[in-house]
């Protein structure tokens, strides 16, 4: 039972190493080796439900059997309690629907032996950076994921702009990981040991000036992963160019993986969530993300851009609900991280089934597809209503958390600019719709047809979660969400488990008292009854279209008669689809100010985004030495 | 006319000094490899050591007699290969009743010797086998870019 | 806990960031990146360094439980950041190679199909 976290990690290895091996000839053996690798992957994850979090174990694993001496940490450890566990079910959850999904996507590209061991090896480095307890092998797995995530984007290298965007990922992603290391460094000399749990214990009471310094550094390193906002650029171009299955692992997998290595910075590490200067900077840095990040997706043309400067403003939900420090922000934070890999990762499938089937993403030239895949559409019209927060969805009991978390902080003008923000989202995603799937469909688009089966069925079962999360909520906050919640809370126990029991007590002095984690859902939400009352409305909505109550009647426009040729201007018009960018050109004629602003700031040139990301760094830096005592 | 001379003339020493410096290269690559438990070294430093053997040749010989003497997909097989062999050694700590990764050959030899040291000597050799094979694919794969213009 | 050491890795941090916000040619802005990376790993050296300390090896010079040796961790570190550091190298020269090919120039200003 102990093996199984390690096991996990060196089988997604070993799949990426014979995959270069057996399968560089032969199709049926390379996919055969990533779908048993991924499955044995989800089967020992999904195994250590039970132990870790209903019967609250901590499984701690020395690699090679260096135990501490004398109290002092030699090895490198992995430490699996439930907040890793947590983030790892949802990577491996990914991981295992985007292969199945990629069997029959990537069939008209060439060379797909590299794209399945270049896959592999961005699964491992993600499960391995969530259930390591060491400093340094946390700093390694972020650069094998960076390195694999610019060799998968850079994978179509003859679509338009996808060796550019894999340039500017590699350069902002260096960037990011040296600042890590530099931080690792500072903590080094100053403790002489990488173990996060004696780090956490030797950092109790003494924050030295470079302490301080190496905390705005790995703060900083660490939202350059997560893709918040000043660090975002490099995000849409890098989503937009990879091919739809990996763009869905790294909204899914790639961002989670650094909000998970912020949740354990502020909370485990370095007991900063005390001091109300640290709380205030992330709710600031979570509000502008949300802000900028949906403002932005209202004014662009093509859809996986669209969709991922969507996901940088869901991440801004999650930054700022963690940021308000109670235990009912926490659970929001986590519970919408859980949601937005579901939703969004449904979404990134129906744009790549679009793809495949037409080959093109521009939303000034799709129309009318209802018609010809009408379960694409169906899956598309649940994914829209669960990112806009629509019940009976996920979205709704994700959303409502973060609004009753900031409220009862005292913080109404961030609930007031969330509740801005999900109308927003809302209006956005009703103008794809009509751009892709109402409206009148082009000549070209005849012979389009529904995806194949393969590629269905993981977007069903994402549906199926979607819609189980958000009608059973007690049920998942109870085993999955609260006891990721006490675990980053409660530090002694971390501290304890790994180095021996009494440590804590002897190094800090007292034991730390563990805050009462609970709390009421507010609010007469039932989502049962939701459920039967949308039920009941589509019943009697067929009722009345079955009985003929919608038939209305249409005068045909082709009469051939010389009276109507003054409206048609002599011609009979044909294609009059109303695109989905005239559908807000009110709102954007107002704000054109402000448009032409941002439009003009992603200029595209790799030296602006580097000087975003050492601004805000040297901005941290300032606001940390000054603010924190 | 002395162009071609003077061309002709500096061939021969490039020539000469590649075949000089290549064995020496060889050789003290594969020692430090070897030697990685008992002295400053090991697989990284050996393997790019070794590797460099490749863009000696190149230099004294032109691009045309490097692609004969390497072939570039049983390269890419070993590289892959090695980095099995050091998985394997690590789950040979699970296979042996330990945790993974641990030391579990103590019996072979004395402190100090060649073969000593346990599971650390063949993981060193096989991150050595893993470096050397694929570095020289890398150099490979850079200079055949370079082919077309800079032929010999 | 050498003064010049200290001084010469944050010059060459900050001539790195210097190189990579204001060179536009792409080839320049890869030898930023490296210099970030060098002047980091002359900084964990200089971090483990005792005054008057021998080298940690075992065999060829007598180790005994009271003898005063150099920090033997961060010299690990830095063999594996040397190693991230040239792979980053080789990769980011193997997407120069391919955007020449495509785009015909090594200009920052004109390789920006992907912008707003």
């Amino acid at each position: 039972m102990q093996h199984f976290p390690i096991l996990s990690i060196v089988t997604l290895f070993l799949g990426a190493f014979l995959t270069v091996i057996f399968g560089s000839k032969n199709e049926t053996v390379r996919k055969f080796i990533a779908l048993v690798a991924s499955s044995i992957s989800l089967i020992l994850v999904l195994m250590l439900i039970k132990p870790v979090m209903i019967k609250n174990n901590v499984i701690q694993y020395w690699l090679g059997n260096w135990r501490p001496i004398h109290d002092w940490a030699i090895g490198i450890g992995l430490e699996v309690d439930a907040l890793g566990l947590f983030f790892g079910i949802i990577a491996v959850l990914t991981i295992f629907l985007s292969i199945i999904f990629s069997f029959k996507y990537t069939k008209k590209d060439s060379e797909t032996d590299k794209y399945y061991v270049l896959f592999l090896m961005l699964s491992g480095a993600v499960l391995g950076l969530v259930f390591t307890g060491d400093l340094f092998n946390m700093f390694v797995m972020i650069e094998i994921m960076t390195f694999a995530a610019v060799g998968l984007t850079a994978f179509r290298n003859y679509q338009e702009g996808a060796l550019e965007a894999a340039f500017k990922y590699l350069v902002l992603g260096s960037i990011g990981s040296s600042m890590v290391l530099a931080g690792t460094i500072t903590i080094y000399s100053q403790v002489h040991t990488l173990n996060m749990a004696q780090i956490s214990a030797l950092l109790f009471n003494n924050l030295t000036p470079s302490a301080l310094f190496a905390f705005a550094l790995l703060l900083a390193g660490f939202s350059l992963k997560a893709f918040v906002v000043p660090f975002h650029p490099a995000a849409p171009d890098a989503y937009m160019s990879a091919p739809s299955s990996v763009s869905m692992a790294f909204s899914g997998m790639v961002n989670k993986a650094g909000v998970y290595a912020i949740i354990r910075l502020v909370y485990v590490l370095f007991h900063a969530m005390d001091f109300k200067s640290v709380q205030i900077l992330l709710i600031i840095i979570g509000t502008i993300t949300m802000f900028i990040g949906v403002t932005m997706a209202l004014a662009q043309n093509d859809f996986k851009r669209l969709l991922a400067f969507h996901s940088i403003s869901q991440i801004g939900y999650v930054i700022t609900a963690v940021g308000v420090s109670t235990a009912l922000g926490l659970t929001a934070g986590l519970y919408h991280a859980l949601n937005h890999t579901l939703f969004k990762g449904l979404l990134f499938l129906t744009a790549g089934a679009i793809f495949y089937a037409t080959g093109t993403t521009d939303l000034n030239k799709l129309g009318g597809l209802a018609r010809k895949m009408p379960q694409t559409a169906a899956i598309f019209l649940i994914g829209a209503f669960s990112i806009s927060g629509l019940p009976p969805f996920n979205g709704f009991v994700s959303k409502w958390l973060v609004y009753q978390a900031t409220f009862q902080a005292n913080l109404a003008p961030v609930t007031i600019i969330a509740l801005l923000v999900s109308v927003m989202t809302l209006a956005s995603f009703i103008k794809v719709a009509q751009s892709i799937f109402f409206g009148q469909m082009p000549k070209e688009f005849e012979n389009v047809k529904e995806v194949p089966l393969s590629m269905r069925i993981p977007m069903w079962i994402m549906a199926i979660l979607c819609v189980i999360t958000g009608v059973l909520p007690n049920i998942v906050t109870k085993y999955l969400v609260s006891p990721a919640v006490t675990a980053a809370l409660n530090i002694g126990k971390y501290i304890d488990l790994m180095m021996g029991n009494g440590y804590s007590e002897k190094i800090l002095g007292k034991p730390i008292e563990i805050p009462a984690v609970d709390f009421t859902l507010a609010g007469y939400w039932d989502p049962i009854a939701w459920l039967v009352l949308f039920a009941l409305l589509l019943i009697a909505v067929t009722i009345v279209a079955v009985a003929g109550g919608f038939n209305a009647v249409s005068l045909p426009t082709e009469v051939d008669d010389p009276k109507y040729d003054v409206f048609f201007s002599g011609e009979a018009s044909e294609h009059s689809h109303v695109k989905g960018n005239d559908l807000f050109w009110g709102l954007k004629h107002d704000l054109r100010h402000y448009f032409g602003f941002m439009h003009d700031a992603h200029s595209g040139i790799i030296n602006d985004y580097a000087l975003w990301a050492i601004f805000t760094t040297t901005i941290f830096i300032v606001y940390i030495f000054l603010l924190v005592p | 006319m002395m162009k071609g001379k003077n061309r002709q003339v500096k061939d021969v020493i490039v020539k000469t000094a590649a075949d000089f410096f290549t064995p020496i290269a060889l050789v003290l690559g594969f020692y430090i490899i070897l030697h990685g438990h008992l002295s400053p070294g090991g697989g990284f430093q050996g393997g790019v050591l070794v590797a460099s053997a490749v863009v000696l040749i190149y230099l004294g010989y032109g691009y045309n007699e490097v692609s004969k003497k390497f072939n570039m997909e049983i390269i890419k097989k070993n590289e892959a290969l090695g980095a099995i062999l050091f998985t394997v050694f690590g789950l040979a700590g699970i296979i042996y009743g330990s945790v993974f990764f641990a030391n579990v050959f103590t019996n072979i030899g004395d402190v100090g010797d060649l073969i000593s040291a346990g599971t650390i000597m063949f993981m060193n050799n096989s991150v050595g086998y893993k470096v050397l094979t694929g570095v020289g694919f890398l150099i490979l794969l850079m200079i055949g870019l370079l082919a077309p213009d800079n032929d010999n | 806990m050498i003064l010049v050491n200290y001084i010469a890795c944050i010059i060459l941090i900050v001539l790195g960031f210097y190189v990579i916000l204001t060179k536009k040619n792409i080839l320049k802005i890869i030898i930023g990146m490296g210099l970030i990376d060098y002047g980091i790993n002359l900084l964990i050296i200089s971090i483990g360094f005792n005054p008057g300390g021998t080298a940690p090896i075992f065999t060829f010079t007598e180790l005994k439980p009271e003898s005063f040796f150099v920090d033997p961790v961060p010299q690990a570190l830095t063999l594996t950041s040397i190693v991230i550091g040239a792979c980053v190298t080789a990769m980011a020269l193997s997407l120069v190679i391919k955007i020449k090919e495509k785009y015909g120039t090594l200009d920052a200003d004109k390789v920006r199909r992907l912008n707003g």
